[in-house]
C-alpha cells in the first residue's frame, strides 16, 4: 500500500483505503479507478489517497540490504536466525519490485 | 555501575509518583492508574480534563488499524469497546512515551511497531485477547523509560557501551544496573495493577521460556520485538537484532510462509498507524 498525491493517479489503480469525508464513505476500499473516477477524486478536495502496491522506499535497495545485514551480524549462527533473516531479506527485496 | 541493591532500586521505581526527575503529568497518571479505589469512570474523567491526552488516546483507537466503523468520540466509549485494561494500557503508553520522546528518539516508534506486530501475530494464532497482546507490545520496554528518566547519565553510558561493543542494550544494562529494563518494567506494571499476563510478558520478553501463565503471549511479543528491529523500524537503544529464543519460536509454530505474511501485514499496518506517531 502507498499514499500517492491525486495528480499521480492512473487508471487501473485500486484503492487500499476508502476515501471518506467526515463519516461518509465516498469511495470504498478496493474500488478500481477508471478515468472518470480519477477526475471525480481530483474534485472532492483530498490531497492524496492510498492505493495498493509496494510503498515507496526512502533509501536505495542495496543500502537497505546492507543495513539489514549489519543489524543481524552478531547472531547469524543462532538457531532460526538465518530463517528470520531470509524472510526479512525477501520482504525488503519485495518492496523494491 | 549504579551502586544499589535490587531491593532499593525496586523501592525507588515503585515511588515513581514522588521522584523529582519524573514529569508531573506522568506522576499524576501513575497515581491514578495505580489506585485500586479509583474507578475507571474517574480515570475517564481525569483524562477528559487533559485534552491533549484525550486526543492522543482517541487518535489511537480511531486509527484505521483498529478498524472500528465510525468514530469513537470519548474515552468512555472506547472503554466499552476495548475493555478497561486495554484503555488503561493505552493511557499509560501514550503518557509515558510522550514524556521521554527526546530522551530516546525512536522508542515510541519501536514500541508502537511492536504492538502492531504483536496484535497481528496474536490474531493469526487465534488468541481472542489480541488487544491485550497489543498493549503488552506497546508497554514491553516501559522499564527503559524509567531508567532513562531516573538514571539518565548511567543509561547513556550503557547505550554507548552497546554501540562500542556491538552488543544489545539488554546485554549492556548488565554492566550498569543490578537488574534489567524487563524486570523494572514488570515492577511498574505490578504497581499499576495491570493484569497478571501483562506483567509476565513485560518481565520475560527477553526470556519467554520462563513465562508460566502467558507463554504464547510472551513468545509473541518476544518475536515481534525481534521482527520490528529486523525491519529497522524505530530505535530501542541499540542497533542489533537480538537472537530468538528457540523454544518460544517453536511454540509459535510459524512457517516461513506465515512469517512472510506477517511482515506484509506489518508493513501495511505500520502505514495505517503513522498518524498516531506522537
Amino acid at each position: 500500500m502507498r499514499k500517492i498525491p491525486i495528480d499521480k493517479l492512473e487508471p487501473g489503480m485500486k484503492l487500499a483505503r476508502s476515501i471518506t469525508k467526515g463519516n461518509m464513505v465516498l469511495l470504498g476500499k478496493d474500488t478500481e479507478l477508471a478515468e472518470t473516477l480519477i477526475r471525480r477524486i481530483q474534485n472532492i478536495g483530498v490531497d492524496s489517497v492510498y492505493i495498493y502496491g509496494p510503498s515507496q522506499q526512502g533509501i536505495p535497495k542495496d543500502e537497505a540490504l546492507t543495513q539489514m545485514e549489519e543489524r543481524f551480524k552478531n547472531i547469524e549462527n543462532r538457531p532460526y536466525m538465518n530463517l528470520l533473516k531470509d524472510v526479512v531479506r525477501e520482504h525488503i527485496e519485495g518492496l523494491y519490485d | 555501575m549504579i551502586e544499589m541493591t535490587t531491593k532499593s532500586l525496586r523501592r525507588k521505581v515503585e515511588n515513581i509518583d514522588s521522584l523529582p526527575t519524573i514529569p508531573s503529568t506522568l506522576k499524576q497518571i501513575s497515581k491514578i492508574i495505580g489506585d485500586p479505589s479509583i474507578s475507571l469512570k474517574k480515570i475517564g474523567e481525569f483524562i477528559s480534563n487533559d485534552p491533549a491526552l484525550t486526543t492522543k488516546v482517541l487518535k489511537m483507537v480511531n486509527s484505521a488499524f483498529y478498524g472500528f466503523p465510525g468514530r469513537i468520540s470519548s474515552v468512555s466509549h472506547a472503554t466499552v469497546l476495548l475493555g478497561s485494561n486495554v484503555i488503561r494500557g493505552l493511557i499509560v503508553g501514550v503518557s509515558v512515551f510522550e514524556v521521554m520522546q527526546k530522551a530516546m528518539l525512536g522508542l515510541w516508534q519501536h514500541s508502537l511497531g511492536c504492538a502492531v506486530t504483536s496484535r497481528i501475530m496474536a490474531k493469526r494464532k487465534g488468541l481472542k485477547n489480541y488487544d491485550d497482546v497489543y498493549v503488552a507490545g506497546l508497554l514491553h520496554d516501559i522499564g527503559k523509560v524509567i531508567l532513562i528518566l531516573e538514571f539518565s547519565k548511567e543509561y547513556k553510558k550503557a547505550m554507548n557501551e552497546a554501540e562500542i561493543k556491538d552488543i544489545t542494550i539488554f546485554e549492556a544494562e548488565r554492566d550498569h544496573f543490578v537488574t534489567n529494563h524487563a524486570y523494572i518494567g514488570s515492577w511498574l506494571a505490578e504497581k499499576w495493577l495491570f493484569p497478571r499476563n501483562l506483567i509476565e510478558v513485560i518481565k520475560y520478553h527477553h526470556n519467554p521460556r520462563l513465562s508460566k501463565n502467558a507463554p504464547i503471549e510472551t513468545a509473541i511479543v518476544h518475536l515481534a520485538d525481534i521482527l520490528i528491529r529486523a525491519m529497522g523500524v524505530g530505535f530501542a537503544g541499540d542497533s542489533f537484532v537480538p537472537a530468538v529464543d528457540p523454544i518460544a519460536f517453536e511454540a509459535l509454530n510459524l512457517s516461513k510462509m506465515d512469517l512472510k505474511e506477517i511482515l506484509k501485514e506489518m508493513e501495511d499496518s505500520l502505514e495505517l498507524t503513522e498518524e498516531v506517531y506522537l
